[in-house]
Order: structure tokens, then C-alpha cells, then sequence
């Protein structure tokens, strides 16, 4: 498997006022050819800003890429041109959101918005980009594309239109389907569909995909690989199998008690004690180490590296080759 | 669509008719009356009622109104009292015109200079252009219009001797296009101030309102440049309540030049409407206050329409 995308130590930080916020702080991350990647962690733990800073669409000022390459087919796209970057957006890596409802434009028609990629991207005609537009809205399960075509989208449901954006995304044939949390907003049926869409599609056109969930059964649904984030780091990364079958890192092992059960045991949810520290005030040592059951000495003084274990890799002095004797 | 157009403009008749019971009373409440007006102290009581009884003021209130509501609807507003036998229809049509003009060129001067600061100010907020840009507006806000306008006549008219002080063209003089754009720059460009500093306001907040939309997030995601992302996307958006704007604002047409009319002398119908009022004309203030009581509405009708065409989400 040769890589599609690799993050090394990339650093987003925001300014606000005198106080830097480092809200992603040194993430690595790779994402083969066709793999599906699930970007794991609790709120505010950094997922968005990573795959926004991937996108290159942090708002600018307060936040700025500060450290870090974003390597994708080998090419750095933090040293990209702004010209160079937006032909890679929407094209080689597209982006779908949390927010079906409010992530289509309400006076453009469904058709236009399709279209105005096919035409800016790939240079089609009017016709030829209208006629794959129809083509598009088949393919993510419209029957009725071609009067769809010329409604607005205020009549369509959220999960119709989290339809429409995967087929805008899709339209291009992108290397790269980056899927921020697509389904939370969703009832519980539509999550499926969505789910098996994206999966279906990805198959489909070799598409890889970056997933960032809250939601852990998702992740074993659909993804090869997890990476589990924790205080703008990576704190565990691994496939879906390994992962679920041995979490070692201990946070790992907390967001896997918060999987409800399904009797839905809704006390089990929140099985982590304490919440995440707000990124200017980070721990020194581990940063998980003021919520860690096993936290001992040298996690609070000192931050653990992310190492390879085999296949696999998780900072955390538990698992360190120097901390023999735990 | 037809058919919601026809809906509104039928709920707008009861309205009107309301507006013209309205201002039929108040001026009927109005002190003094146009008998005090042209009376002098030599006319004997007699002359006064043959006055009364020749203008129809001796009959009862609301005879009164529905004659002058019957003849209105033919289009006759009755005679001027103060120029004598000069129908009221003609002093309007003689004068609407140059307020017409007045009142287009100022708003396109307007819109073509505070849409663009108002979209830049909202892409770079709390930036030193934006600053710049917010206190100009607020400065052209607050600045009256009079005061404004009687500056500019003095300085650039009076001491520099670069425009007209006033009126539509060069009296006695054949008609020439530059005499006539020389006339009209001042006049606009004061009445435009006051509408191109509201207007600026309104579109910074409106577009920095549609700038921080999911929608925009997306259209950035699709890899256009951010000025076809504010232009197509974020624009079109952003103008709907803009356009609307214009609708509320046509009645403004009518009295916001008044002043401004007076001072530079334009013969519109905002100085007219002054005049009338210091004379007590009444057939031509009730003329007036009819026509711009029929613009407000009129001016909700086409704020309503606009709204249905521009944003596909108004059920109708
Ligand atoms: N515009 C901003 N200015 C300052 N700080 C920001 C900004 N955007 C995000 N952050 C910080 O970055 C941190 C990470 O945010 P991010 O949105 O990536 O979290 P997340 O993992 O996606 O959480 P969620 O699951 O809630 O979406 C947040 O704690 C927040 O403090
Ligand atoms: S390094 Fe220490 S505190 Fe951090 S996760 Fe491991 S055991 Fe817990
Ligand atoms: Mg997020």
C-alpha cells in the first residue's frame, strides 16, 4: 500500500490576542490508497481543525498552519500557492460536513451546485456538466435526478441533502473524501444509508476516506484503520481489528466504555471522568494524565512519544520498551 | 407567482382607502385653513361664505371626502388654492420628473459605491479598511443633509464657483446635457451620502452575516477563490434583504428630498410638498400626502414581490 496522504508533525495554531492555542500540536497520520481512516476523540480534542488544515481552509487570521507537512501524493500542500491549493479543493480532496442542513446553498439550485464544480474542475461544458449532475444524484440513490435537478434544496430532507453533498464531493472522482462527523446530525436509519453510500462509493472509485466520528460503532462499520485523537495529538493508531480487540492506550480504552450498549445503558456513555483541557491549558507531562487511572510520576512531568508497536502506535509510558516494569 | 402578486395587490386596496380616510382627517384637524389663508381683513364675513360655498368647504365632512376621493380616482386632485385654477395633476407632473431623476441618479450612485465597500468591509472585518469604512458611513449617517448641502453650495458654489447654486439648468439658456449634469451633481451627490452610508452599513452586516454560513464553507471546499465564493455564493444571499431595502425606501423618494430640493432650489416635488405646507394648499398637500401614502404601499408590494423572486425559499 504506498500512502495518499501523510501528516508529519503538523501544527495548527490559533492567536487570540497574546495567547497561542494549540489546537493540533505535532499530528502524524497516513491514509493508504483506498483505505478508510476513522479520526477518533472527544470534542474540542482537534478532529476538525486537522482536516480542515489538510484542506487548507483555516480561518485566517486567528489560525495559521505554523508547523508540519501535509503530504499528499508526495507534494507538501502547506507550501502550496493559494492557486494551486484550489485546484486540488474539490477536485483531488473534497470535503462533506456535519450540517446537511445548512451546508447547501438555499438560492442556487441543487443542479447548479453539482455543476459549477463539474465545469470549474474539469472543464465541462454546460451541458455535458448538467448531464453528469443527473448521472450523480443517481448514483447516491435519487430515482427522480432529473427534475431534482433544478429544485432548491430547501424542500429536501437532511439526509437527502447529505445525498446531494456526497455527490457534489464525488463529482470529481477525488483521491481524497474527507467526511467530518456526516452523519451525527442524522437519525439513526439515514446514518446507516449514508454510511453504506459512502462505503459503497469509496469501493467504487478507489476513493479514500477520512472519517471523523464521535461514534465508535460507526468506526467499526466502516473503517480500516482508527486514529484516536486526543489534545490536538495522536494518541493510538491502529486497524479497526487490533484496536477493538486490545486498546492500548488508556484513553483508547475509556472511548471504548463510552460505546452505549445496546440496551442503550446511557451511564456508561460518559465512562472517561473529567472533560478535555481547553488546548492554552494543556497538561505538561501526558496530557491525559490528569483524567488517566494509571497515570504515574513520570507522566506528569514528561510527554510521552507516539512509538510504533508492529503494526501500530500509541504514546503512552504504559507501553514505552524503557518502562520495563510496568 | 400571478397570482400571488394579484393576492397582495388586492389586500392593498382596504389599506389605501384607510390612508386616504387618514389623511383626509388629519388635514381636516390641521389649524388654520385655506379660507384664514386667503382672507384679508377687508373681505366681509358674505365673502367668505360665497368662498366656502364655491371650493365645496361648506358641506358636510364626509360629502367633502367622498368628492374629493371620486375625483382623485379619475385622476382629478382638484385646483391649486394658491395658483389659482392651476390643476394639482399639472403642478405634480411638471415637478415629478425632476425628482424622478434626482432620486435614480442618487441611488445608483449610492448603490454602485456602498455595495462594493459594504461586501469588502464584511470579507476583512475589524481590519483598519473596514474600520476606515464603518466610521465613514457613520459619519455620512449622522451628517444632515441641509447642513451638508448648504457647505457644499457654499464652498464649491459660492467660494470656488464650480457648480450652480441651485435649480435644474441655467435659466433662459437652450437646453445643453452638461448644463444640466452640472446642475444635478451637487443635489445627488448629497442626497446619495445619506443613502450610500446607510446602505454601506447594511450590506457589511448582511454579508458578514452570509460569510460565516455552512454554505460558504462549502462553496470554499469546492476549491473556488474566495472572491467567486462572496460574489456567486455569498451575494446573492446577501442581497435579498438588501433589494428589499430598496422597495421600503421608494416612498422616501417623495418626502427624503424635500430638503434637500429646497436647498439647491430643485423644482421636485419634495419642495413643492413645502411650499404647499406653508401655504396651506390643500388640495395639493392632500394630493401629495395621497400619492406618497399610495408609494409606501406600492413600495411594501415590490419589497414582498422581490423577496419571492430572490429567494426560492418564500412559499407563495
Ligand atoms: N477559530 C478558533 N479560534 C480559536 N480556537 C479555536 C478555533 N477553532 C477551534 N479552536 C480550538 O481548537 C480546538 C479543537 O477544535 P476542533 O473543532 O478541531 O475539535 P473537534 O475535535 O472537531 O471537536 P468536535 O467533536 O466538537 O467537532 C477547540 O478546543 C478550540 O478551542
Ligand atoms: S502516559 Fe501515563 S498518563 Fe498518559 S496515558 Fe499513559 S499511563 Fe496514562
Ligand atoms: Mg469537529
Amino acid at each position: 500500500m504506498t500512502a495518499l496522504l501523510e501528516l508529519k508533525n503538523l501544527k495548527t495554531h490559533f492567536q487570540r490576542r497574546k495567547t497561542t492555542i494549540p489546537a493540533v500540536d505535532g499530528v502524524d497520520l497516513v491514509i493508504n490508497k483506498g483505505e478508510t481512516v476513522a479520526l477518533v476523540g472527544e470534542s474540542g480534542s482537534g478532529k476538525s481543525i486537522t482536516s480542515l488544515s489538510i484542506m487548507r481552509l483555516i480561518p485566517s487570521p486567528p489560525g495559521k498552519i505554523v508547523d508540519g507537512e501535509i503530504l499528499f501524493n508526495g507534494n507538501d500542500l502547506v507550501k502550496l500557492s493559494d492557486n494551486e491549493m484550489c485546484k486540488i479543493r474539490g477536485n483531488d480532496i473534497s470535503m462533506i460536513f456535519q450540517e446537511p442542513m445548512t451546508s447547501l446553498n438555499p438560492v442556487l439550485t441543487i443542479g447548479e451546485q453539482i455543476i459549477e464544480v463539474l465545469m470549474y474542475h474539469q472543464k465541462m461544458s454546460k451541458n455535458a456538466a448538467r448531464q453528469k449532475a443527473v448521472e450523480m444524484l443517481e448514483l447516491v440513490g435519487f430515482s427522480r435526478a432529473k427534475a431534482l435537478i433544478d429544485d432548491y434544496p430547501h424542500r429536501l430532507s437532511g439526509g437527502m441533502r447529505q445525498r446531494v453533498m456526497i455527490a457534489i464531493a464525488m463529482s470529481c472522482n477525488p483521491k481524497l473524501l474527507i467526511a467530518d462527523e456526516p452523519t451525527t446530525a442524522l437519525d439513526v436509519t439515514i446514518q446507516a444509508q449514508i454510511l453504506d453510500l459512502m462505503k459503497e462509493l469509496s469501493k467504487k472509485y478507489d476513493t479514500s476516506i477520512l472519517l471523523i466520528t464521535h461514534d465508535l460503532g460507526v468506526v467499526s462499520e466502516i473503517a480500516d484503520r482508527v486514529v484516536v485523537m486526543y489534545c490536538g495529538q495522536v494518541v493510538e493508531e491502529a486497524s479497526v481489528d487490533d484496536l477493538f480487540e486490545e486498546p492500548l492506550h488508556p484513553y483508547t480504552n475509556g472511548l471504548m466504555g463510552s460505546i452505549p450498549s445496546l440496551d442503550g445503558d446511557v451511564d456508561r456513555l460518559y465512562s472517561i471522568a473529567g472533560t478535555v483541557p481547553p488546548p492554552e491549558h494543556f497538561p505538561v507531562g501526558c496530557r491525559f494524565a490528569p483524567r488517566c487511572p494509571h497515570a504515574f510520576d513520570r507522566c506528569r512531568n514528561e510527554a510521552p512519544a507516539l512509538q510504533r508497536k508492529g503494526s501500530r502506535s500509541v504514546r503512552c509510558f504504559l507501553h514505552d520498551d524503557k518502562e520495563a516494569t510496568v | 407567482m400571478v397570482s400571488y402578486i394579484i393576492r397582495r395587490t388586492l389586500m392593498a386596496i382596504p389599506l389605501l382607502l384607510g390612508i386616504t380616510i387618514l389623511s383626509f382627517a388629519i388635514i381636516k384637524a390641521a389649524p388654520g385653513g385655506p379660507v384664514s389663508m386667503l382672507m384679508d381683513p377687508s373681505m366681509k364675513p358674505s365673502d367668505r361664505e360665497k368662498f366656502e360655498e364655491k371650493y365645496g368647504l361648506n358641506e358636510p365632512v364626509h360629502i367633502q371626502y367622498f368628492k374629493w376621493l371620486g375625483n382623485m380616482a379619475q385622476g382629478d386632485f382638484g385646483n391649486s388654492l394658491i395658483k389659482r385654477g392651476v390643476p394639482v395633476s399639472e403642478l405634480i407632473m411638471n415637478r415629478l420628473p425632476n425628482t424622478l431623476l434626482l432620486m435614480l441618479v442618487s441611488t445608483i450612485l449610492a448603490a454602485i459605491v456602498a455595495i462594493p465597500f459594504g461586501i469588502y468591509s464584511a470579507m476583512r472585518p475589524y481590519t483598519k479598511i473596514d474600520y476606515t469604512v464603518t466610521v465613514g458611513s457613520f459619519l455620512g449617517v449622522a451628517t444632515p443633509n441641509f447642513w451638508f448641502g448648504l457647505m457644499l453650495i457654499m464652498v464649491l458654489s459660492v467660494n470656488l464657483g464650480w457648480f450652480p447654486t441651485g435649480g435644474v439648468s441655467t435659466l433662459n439658456a437652450p437646453f445643453s446635457l452638461w448644463d444640466r449634469i452640472h446642475h444635478l451633481i451637487l443635489p445627488a451627490f448629497v442626497l446619495a451620502t445619506a443613502d450610500m452610508a446607510a446602505l454601506t452599513r447594511y450590506t457589511r452586516s448582511s454579508m458578514l452575516d452570509v460569510l460565516k454560513q455552512d454554505y460558504i464553507r462549502t462553496a470554499m471546499s469546492k476549491g473556488f477563490m474566495e472572491k467567486k465564493v462572496v460574489l456567486k455564493h455569498g451575494l446573492r444571499n446577501g442581497m435579498i434583504p438588501i433589494i428589499t431595502l430598496f422597495g421600503l425606501m421608494l416612498p422616501s423618494f417623495i418626502g427624503g428630498a424635500a430638503i434637500t430640493e429646497k436647498i439647491f432650489a430643485w423644482p421636485g416635488i419634495g419642495s413643492l410638498f413645502i411650499d404647499s405646507a406653508f401655504q396651506r394648499d390643500y388640495p395639493v398637500i392632500m394630493a401629495l400626502t395621497v400619492v406618497s401614502a399610495i408609494l409606501v404601499v406600492v413600495g411594501n408590494l415590490l419589497a414582498d414581490i422581490m423577496y419571492a423572486i430572490f429567494d426560492p425559499r418564500i412559499e407563495y
